[in-house]
């Protein structure tokens, strides 16, 4: 017997061939009808649909080309995972509500009104499996953003309390602590005096008055301590006038990613109000892809004029200062590839800017094959890194990454998001794999000259 | 009584030789796609012949098309055929009028009642009476009276087939073709304007010959003749083929007789046998003079747009109704870009 | 009037204005939607010289999607080539551009075109084989997207049709032909053969929003 009937597939990745269950969980928020949630969904789907909008979703060909950039896709070949598919609903709702010829939609019924059944089929699509990476954006002929759309339609489904119950439960909790991982003031400040001891090194925190306004993101504040070291470090060496703030230190963005609009705003307003309170001109976010989204590109708009400062992620940050001599390194004999994190080169565009610091450092840099702007992403943006259920799917994208490193033989894998790094920590732990990612940022405070500044 | 000369003995009197006649013969037998054993037939037919009567009736017309068949360069057989024929009534070309030339009518009508044939140039105004009469009589009445006892009508002419010039738009006089009001008699329509001697000719043979009308196609015209367009049997096609076009008529592609397309001819769309029969006894046809086909033997060909309009050329409408599409097209935008704020307003109106 | 006067004609008029109209309508429709504001210290140059850049580079894969996107791309470019040669490049098409455009241009001879349209048809038939087989397209597949391929390929079949014949009158066939331009015309700017006009939107709009951002577009 060469054929299986296909009743359940088999799950072939897996160290023991099994059986892959059905994908049957979908969670709910909230104790609302029905009706509320489809209305919920549609006012908040509907919502977003502006010329921008309108254009995108009124030019899709259905080529289907977007399927081969997916990660998702690629490894699974689901045509679920289409990344234009997996905004069908929004786009549903865009044709049937508010397109031009919305009215013969409705009219005729070429349209139906987005389901509960539909919503609770696409959380999945939502989110187990969208990064936000961007990558179908590129491959698209007609140069649809696909990505930004899904951040949108996550919107609807938010506030419709359909999205995964751990993605839900972080996000609560950045809103009510201020912290994804429950990080007080209090608690950032001891470990800020920690890193000061352990690191010898002066960091300044609630500084009245200062230049240059610090953030962190509460994964490195949590797993990668070090950071906030790193960070003084080359601020220092930089002789910047700077500071953390207790009221203001957390860069990552739980409300973006769940798709909560209210909570995204509030944790960029506090970020804004805290670098104008000290007089601020610069705003440094940490390694963090999604933070560099939130506020370098999404800040203004939030506060709805231009910010009055500007706004670095660190690695540009660290470019602009070795390129103008405020700080200087060491070399570094080792060969390096530079895994870019989706929000911060694909779609942040600072692209050029670890490679600057790469440049400085001296190493011998080993770009990945089809690296670069056009990256794979680590499998754990988007918030997806937090959803539990979605783990194996993550781990089966991960391994078009674990090639891609491979490939390039380097002896160092480095990236500049601490959310990457959780990823890749997880992922390497699941396949016991020899890369361990390091931190840019590290590695630049770890080659500081001494008496530079 | 006098026995009436047969057409073999009218036509051998005049002098036609009996090579001639037979190649007549023949070439009729192609035109109407019979099989050669049937050219020994058409002679024998055509010479045994008892002069059959024939009607003229002449109405809103030009001459043009008795001009085509009298007016040959030298005498032809076509020609000749005519005087076999016994034409009872012909206002042009015969020498009595008025009255005398109606009582003519008359007494052929009653002798050959039921067997004679009506051939008909020039179409009919059916407005005023008075547009168009002869001996006082109207030509509608004399139509319809003259058909009564005729076997069989024949439209010659564009006008008589399909209204003609007369006919064209506005159409003042109401002009009609004749089958518009002749409706129990078969009628074959030979149009052109003027038609070519030879197919008048050829369908009167085949009358004579086996005392049938031709096959028509759905606008009432000799298969034989009108079957294929002058487009598929132009000597110019390969021209068209590779893409090279006379541009204006006195550029190189002209002088070079490139394919007239560009300038208008109708050859694609028009059916007739100029391209193989041609004209004035098989010297050239307009294309081969270098003027694009006019189309002359098609429905309606004079209102048919320009002559020098390619026939590729669409109608679009004015660019002002245009305008007012663009315009409608905007007025449709707006409207729907205002419904699709306010049904998001409404959706997303916080409860 | 006969079918060909009729396609000529209104057919054809009524065809062109609700082409002028849908397309407009949709375009106005789409612009006119709330705009969003973008306050963001921009990196690089937006505008329309980004919105132009990308409306050209966008017609090109990136080599790094090549491999994966190789045949409906190659498909995809024969379609849209073999369109345009057939549309702007058959002499007597010229000639009705010209009769209100006033003016022309050079075309390829009928033979290459014929060869062409046989092409674009194989071509156009491949890409159908391929959306009623790949379990993506299966997928994301509508009516719009089955009844946009017959109205595409509907001129062309029956302009090829025309020099074969069949025994089927000449101006019929014309006719024919002229009609089932005037369903694409018709069609066109409602489903998703508005992409004809929307990719300058489209790959715009990306264009504005990401070279301003100074990433990749």
């Amino acid at each position: 017997m060469s054929t299986v009937d296909d009743r359940h597939t088999l799950d072939r990745e897996a160290e023991r061939i099994a059986y892959k269950p059905p994908e049957v969980r979908h969670d709910t928020q909230g104790d609302e009808s029905t009706e509320e949630r489809v209305e919920k969904a549609m006012h908040h789907f509907v919502k977003n649909f502006n010329s921008q909008t309108a254009s995108y979703l009124d030019g899709c060909v259905h080529c289907g080309m977007c399927a081969d950039a997916c990660h998702y896709h690629v490894r699974t070949d689901d045509p679920r995972y289409t990344p234009i598919w997996k905004i069908e609903l929004f786009k549903q709702a865009y044709k049937r509500e508010v397109g031009p010829f919305a009215f013969f939609y409705r009219l005729f019924g070429f349209k139906k009104k987005v389901t509960i059944e539909q919503l609770e089929e696409w959380q999945h699509l939502l989110y187990d499996s969208c990064t936000v990476c961007g990558r179908c954006s590129l491959v698209c002929p007609m140069g649809i953003d696909i990505a930004g759309m899904v951040s949108m339609a996550r919107h609807g489904m938010f506030k419709a309390g359909l999205i995964p119950h751990e993605l839900h439960e972080t996000a609560k909790r950045a809103a009510e602590t201020g912290s994804p991982l429950g990080i007080t003031p209090d608690k950032f400040e001891d470990r800020v005096e920690w890193m000061a001891d352990e690191h010898e090194v002066d960091i300044p925190i609630d500084v009245e008055q200062a230049d240059v306004l610090a953030v962190m993101s509460s994964i490195e504040i949590q797993k990668y301590p070090q950071s906030i070291a790193a960070t003084a470090k080359i601020l220092n060496a930089a002789g910047e006038s700077w500071t953390f703030r207790t009221d203001g230190f957390e860069a990552t963005n739980f409300g973006m990613l769940s798709g909560n609009a209210e909570w995204q705003k509030e944790a960029t307003m506090k970020l804004i109000d805290a670098a104008i309170k000290i007089g601020a001109k610069t705003l440094v976010l940490p390694e963090c892809g999604h933070a560099y989204m939130a506020m370098r590109w999404m800040g203004a708009n939030m506060y709805g004029k231009p910010l009055p400062f500007k706004v670095f992620h660190i690695s540009e940050y660290m470019a602009d200062a070795l390129n103008s001599g405020k700080i200087k390194v060491k070399e570094v004999d080792k060969s390096v590839t530079y895994h870019d994190p989706c929000q911060v080169s694909r779609r942040g565009g600072a692209t050029q800017a670890a490679r600057d610091v790469l440049n400085h450092l001296g190493v011998d840099l080993r770009e990945m094959k089809h690296g670069g702007d056009y990256n794979w992403c680590c499998g754990g943006g988007g918030g997806v890194v937090t959803i539990k259920r979605a783990d194996e799917l993550r781990h089966r994208v991960f391994k078009l990454k674990m090639d891609q490193v491979e490939a390039t033989e380097a002896e160092q894998l480095l990236s500049s998001c601490a959310n990457c790094r959780q990823s890749f920590d997880d992922s390497q732990q699941h396949f016991s794999w020899d890369y361990t990612m390091g931190s840019l940022m590290e590695m630049v405070a770890e080659n500081l000259e001494e008496g530079t500044s | 009584m006098k026995r009436t000369p047969t057409v073999g003995e009218i036509l051998r009197a005049k002098g036609v030789s009996r090579r001639g006649f037979l190649k007549y013969c023949a070439t009729t037998a192609s035109l109407l796609a019979l099989p050669p054993a049937m050219i020994p037939r058409i002679a024998r037919a055509i010479e045994n012949a008892r002069r059959p009567s024939v009607i003229w009736l002449s109405f809103q017309e030009c001459t043009g098309c008795t001009e085509s068949l009298t007016r040959s360069a030298s005498p032809t057989v076509e020609g000749l055929i005519f005087d076999a024929i016994s034409l009872d009534y012909h206002h042009t070309l015969q020498a009595a009028s008025g009255e005398q030339a109606e009582a003519a009518r008359h007494a052929a009508m009653e002798e050959n009642d039921g067997g004679y044939l009506v051939l008909v140039d020039g179409s009919i105004p059916t407005g005023n009476p008075g547009f168009s009469t002869i001996a006082g009589i109207s030509n509608r009445d004399m139509l319809m009276d003259t058909v009564k006892g005729a076997a069989a009508v024949v439209a010659i002419g564009s006008c008589a087939a399909f209204g003609g010039i007369p006919g064209a738009n506005p159409n003042p006089t109401g002009a009609v073709s004749v089958s518009e009001l002749v409706k129990d008699k078969p009628v074959v329509n030979v149009p052109g304007c003027p038609p070519i001697a030879m197919v008048m000719t050829a369908v009167l043979t085949q009358f004579l010959t086996f005392g049938q009308l031709p096959e028509l196609d759905k606008f009432g015209r000799p298969l034989a003749f009108f079957g294929k367009t002058i487009h598929d049997r132009c000597y110019r096609r390969p021209f068209y083929e590779q893409g090279k076009f006379a541009e204006s008529f006195d550029d190189e592609g002209a002088k070079a007789g490139w394919c007239l397309y560009k300038l208008g001819c109708k050859g694609p769309t028009t059916y007739n046998a100029c391209a193989t029969v041609k004209w004035n006894s098989g010297t050239s046809f307009p294309i081969e003079s270098g003027h694009p086909c006019l189309g002359c033997s098609e429905p309606g060909f004079w209102d048919k747009g320009g002559f020098y309009q390619p026939l590729s050329t669409g109608h679009f409408g004015s660019g002002a109704k245009l305008a007012g599409a663009a315009a409608a097209g905007v007025a449709l935008g707006v409207a729907a870009a205002a419904a699709g704020r306010r049904r998001q307003a409404k959706i997303t109106k916080e409860a | 009037m006969d079918l060909l006067e009729f396609a000529r004609g209104p057919a054809l008029q009524i065809a062109a204005y609700v082409l002028v109209a849908g397309t407009i309508w949709r375009l106005v429709a789409i612009i006119l939607l709330k705009e969003k504001p973008e306050f963001s210290e921009p990196r690089g140059p937006g505008g329309l010289g980004a919105a132009l850049k990308v409306i050209y580079t966008r017609a090109f894969t990136a080599p790094v999607f090549k491999k994966a996107t190789l045949y409906p791309k190659i498909l995809g470019y024969v379609m849209h080539v073999g369109l345009f040669a057939t549309v702007f490049l058959f002499v007597p098409h010229i000639v009705f551009f010209q009769g209100f455009l006033g003016f022309d241009w050079p075309g390829l001879p009928n033979s290459a075109i014929f060869v062409t349209g046989v092409v674009t048809v194989g071509t156009a038939i491949a890409l159908l084989v391929r959306r009623m087989t790949s379990p993506v397209l299966k997928l994301i597949s509508n009516f719009d997207d089955y009844f946009s391929w017959l109205v595409t390929v509907l001129p062309l079949v029956t302009g090829l049709l025309i020099p074969i014949r069949f025994g089927i009158r000449y101006e019929t066939l014309l006719a024919v032909h002229i009609l089932s331009v005037a369903l694409l015309f018709i069609w066109l700017p409602f489903g998703k053969l508005g992409h004809t006009f929307l990719v300058f939107i489209t790959r715009g709009t990306t264009g504005m929003a990401f070279e301003r951002r100074g990433a990749k577009t």
